[in-house]
């Protein structure tokens, strides 16, 4: 599924939260969002899911207009913060919450669960723990996991490697290469950490002050010294 | 920085943690309702304490008037102590952000316990007390006794207030603790009632007399209250102050309810609100505290006749109705604020949260039509009533009510007291045409056709409007998503994260 964004405006106040013109990803692509804090990253990721509203322009996704239909939700799993998740619930319970409310048998999401296994690291299944009694890390397993229960054709996450320990950093990396190889999906991946997004991104975006100022090429993972050029330019 | 600027800085935050609270900031209406709220009981307790001195003079002829309210002191404590669970928060809780600080834990502690002790809460009986004070102790006895009378009820209104925090800290740990006040008031309740003389009436004056007099020993037994109250909270609430920061919730048995699941979709909703009421500490104590009252209050209408007024029977019938589900549903969606990026981010989940509201809340009303069954069995309430309440209650109330689903933009806590910040002016004004509409109405029904025939309106309109309720859901469901954005970014700027 391809996303284009078109005259995509948003300000808070003064501030100029995210102003692109004109903006495609390819069907079956994983791009790479980078920007320091407050560039508009996290907002950027709201617009195209329809969480608040643009003061301009629109986010397609094929021929779909978010804002116009509920449609693309159906092929669509995200993950931008713990407003994603509903506390009161058990890691269990609300994938399976979210798998019942799509109709997706207990078969089909159980065992695409398994695959996980590895990055859940035997913490989040069959604990009877609340997810508000989670540390941050599992919380943030548990919203990647959720995203990707439905095997979505497009995939927002939000910042994925954020307190995730080294080996889950690792798994989610493969996980979602694998992911896109084998679904063909879309996938969006905004992230501080440069080195992360580089590994897996053969495209990366660089956002300042809400705007794009560079579409970096990386299909020969050569980006990181630009990016690195970049942030070292701006400290 | 020495320790009387360590409390002034403390006090401060603590003054700004309540003004700056996201939910309090945004919400005007309530800032403007708590000032009316506190200056409209102001000069009704200043009114009482202006004209009951010549009112008990009267009344009671050859006693003095202040020895009439004396008498009434253990009354006055009842009902401030109970008051206090809307307005009051314990230290336990408002220390947690300080436990890494450099700051001595007693200190702390101290600080709030002080804090709570000196509030400006434990003086508001002051408003009558000073007035009728003057009135009717210093023209007796003079400018020093008034003073210490006055002194003697702060002193028990701190007391108290010790009292209270010391139950409210123990019910963090079960709600069940709630019971020990119960036991204690209603005990003293039971010795006041039950003899043909009340024996706690001439303890009471007199204890209060000596205040007037200036007795030591009265002030060092109100000195000795406050000390046992403040030791003991101390000793618990640095207790508790451990557990707040090391609050941990493990469920022994994450029930399936399997049972619901043949619903599909709707089944998982209905889940869902089952277990928000069960596991958010806040809704569920909401939830058996109005379940409590209407227990009491339908126990009262069964074994006693002071309620069995036309218009008492009604109102304790409709509250029974109103309580459980219609009083949650004012603050309908408040709750899903928490988590309410997830929910957009499915297609037609709001819909389907909606109509699973709709079915629990429903199914929630067969707890009053069975509480209210024996009532009907001695015939101090209807069949017909009953059941037009019921059938009401379900197809009128409630969608009146669920349009507040449209307009409700503030989080409210799952899991957290939030003492007198709660709802916004379009709530509160429901709440009260909730409480009251339904009762006019079929009054006026009645009066028109019957005391039987006058219900059969309620019951029609009832039937009607839960018939149809698909298609007003989904009305509401499309209008909700037409002001989503703006009900987002409220959810979003009131969550206390």
């Amino acid at each position: 599924m391809n996303i284009i964004i078109e005259n995509l405006r948003k300000n808070f106040g003064e501030k100029t939260a995210v102003n692109i013109n004109q903006f495609e990803i390819p069907s079956g692509q994983i791009l790479g969002l980078v920007g320091n804090n407050g560039a508009g990253k996290s907002t950027l990721f709201r617009l195209m899911l329809d969480l608040i509203k643009a003061d301009e322009g629109r986010v397609l996704m094929g021929s779909t207009d978010v804002s116009q239909t509920e449609e693309w939700k159906s092929w669509t799993g995200a993950f931008v913060d713990e407003s994603f998740l509903i506390d009161y619930l058990t890691p269990d319970e609300y994938f399976q919450f979210v798998a019942r409310i799509s109709g997706t048998p207990d078969e089909e999401y159980q065992s695409f669960l398994a695959r996980f296994e590895h990055f859940m690291a035997g913490e989040l299944i069959g604990q009877n723990k609340l997810i508000r009694n989670l540390s941050a890390g599992n919380k943030q397993k548990v919203g990647i996991v959720a995203a990707m229960l439905l095997r979505p054709k497009v995939l927002i996450l939000d910042e994925p490697f954020n307190f995730l320990d080294p080996s889950s950093q690792s798994a989610i990396k493969n996980l979602l290469l694998e992911y896109n190889r084998e679904t063909g999906a879309t996938i969006l991946v905004s992230s501080h950490n440069l080195q992360h997004t580089v590994d897996i991104s053969p495209r990366i975006a660089l956002l300042e002050n809400g705007v794009i100022i560079r579409d970096i090429d990386n299909a020969d993972g050569k980006a990181q010294e630009e990016l690195e050029n970049y942030f070292k330019i701006t400290d | 920085m020495n320790k009387w600027q360590l409390y002034k800085l403390l006090r401060k935050q603590d003054n700004l943690r309540n003004e700056r609270h996201p939910m309090f900031e945004k919400n005007r209406f309530m800032k403007f309702l708590g000032w009316f709220m506190f200056l409209y009981y102001a000069a009704i307790l200043i009114l009482l304490g202006v004209v009951m001195p010549a009112g008990l003079s009267g009344e009671y002829n050859g006693v003095a008037a202040f020895h009439v309210i004396d008498g009434f002191f253990l009354w006055v404590l009842f009902v401030d102590f109970w008051i206090r669970f809307t307005v009051q928060e314990t230290p336990a809780q408002t220390v947690k952000p300080y436990r890494l600080l450099p700051i001595s834990r007693k200190f702390l502690m101290h600080v709030y316990l002080t804090r709570s002790g000196f509030s400006g809460g434990n003086m508001f009986w002051w408003f009558f007390l000073v007035p009728f004070g003057l009135l009717a102790v210093m023209p007796l006895l003079g400018w020093w006794s008034f003073v210490g009378w006055l002194l003697g009820w702060w002193m028990l209104c701190i007391a108290n207030g010790f009292f209270y925090l010391f139950v409210r800290a123990l019910c963090m740990r079960h709600l069940a603790w709630v019971l020990l006040p119960v036991l204690v008031h209603g005990g003293l309740i039971l010795l006041m009632l039950l003899p043909e003389k009340n024996c706690l009436d001439m303890p009471c004056t007199e204890f209060m007399y000596q205040f007037a007099l200036g007795n030591p020993l009265a002030f060092l037994a109100g000195a000795a209250l406050i000390g046992v109250g403040y030791y003991a909270n101390f000793t618990l609430q640095s207790g508790m102050s451990y557990n707040e920061v090391a609050k941990k919730e493990e469920i022994k048995h994450a029930s399936k309810m399997s049972f619901l699941n043949r619903y599909g979709a709707m089944g998982e909703y209905l889940k869902l609100e089952i277990k928000l009421r069960l596991r958010n500490k806040q809704v569920r104590t909401g939830f058996f505290v109005m379940l409590g009252m209407m227990v009491f209050f339908s126990a009262m209408l069964y074994f006693t006749d002071i309620y069995d007024g036309t218009f008492m029977k009604s109102f304790i019938l409709l509250y029974n109705y109103v309580g459980l589900g219609t009083m949650t549903l004012v603050g309908i969606m408040c709750y899903e604020g928490n988590y309410i990026d997830g929910l957009m981010s499915r297609r037609e989940s709001i819909f389907e949260l909606l109509r699973a509201k709709f079915y629990f809340n429903s199914a929630l009303m067969l707890i009053p039509l069975v509480l209210v069954f024996p009532l009907t069995y001695i015939g101090k309430i209807s069949v017909w009533m009953n059941i037009a309440y019921f059938l009401f209650t379900i197809g009128i109330i409630y969608p009146g009510v669920f349009q507040l689903a449209v307009y409700n933009n503030n989080t409210l806590p799952l899991n957290q007291k939030l003492t007198g910040k709660q709802g916004n002016a379009t709530q509160q004004i429901v709440a009260m045409v909730v409480l009251f509409l339904p009762i006019g109405l079929e009054r006026l029904s009645v009066w028109l056709m019957g005391p039987v025939w006058g219900y059969a309106p309620m019951m029609a309109l009832g039937l009607a409007g839960i018939c149809t309720h698909k298609i007003w859901l989904r009305n509401i469901y499309k209008r909700f998503m037409n002001r989503r954005y703006v009900n987002m970014e409220g959810f979003r700027a009131s969550r206390n994260s």
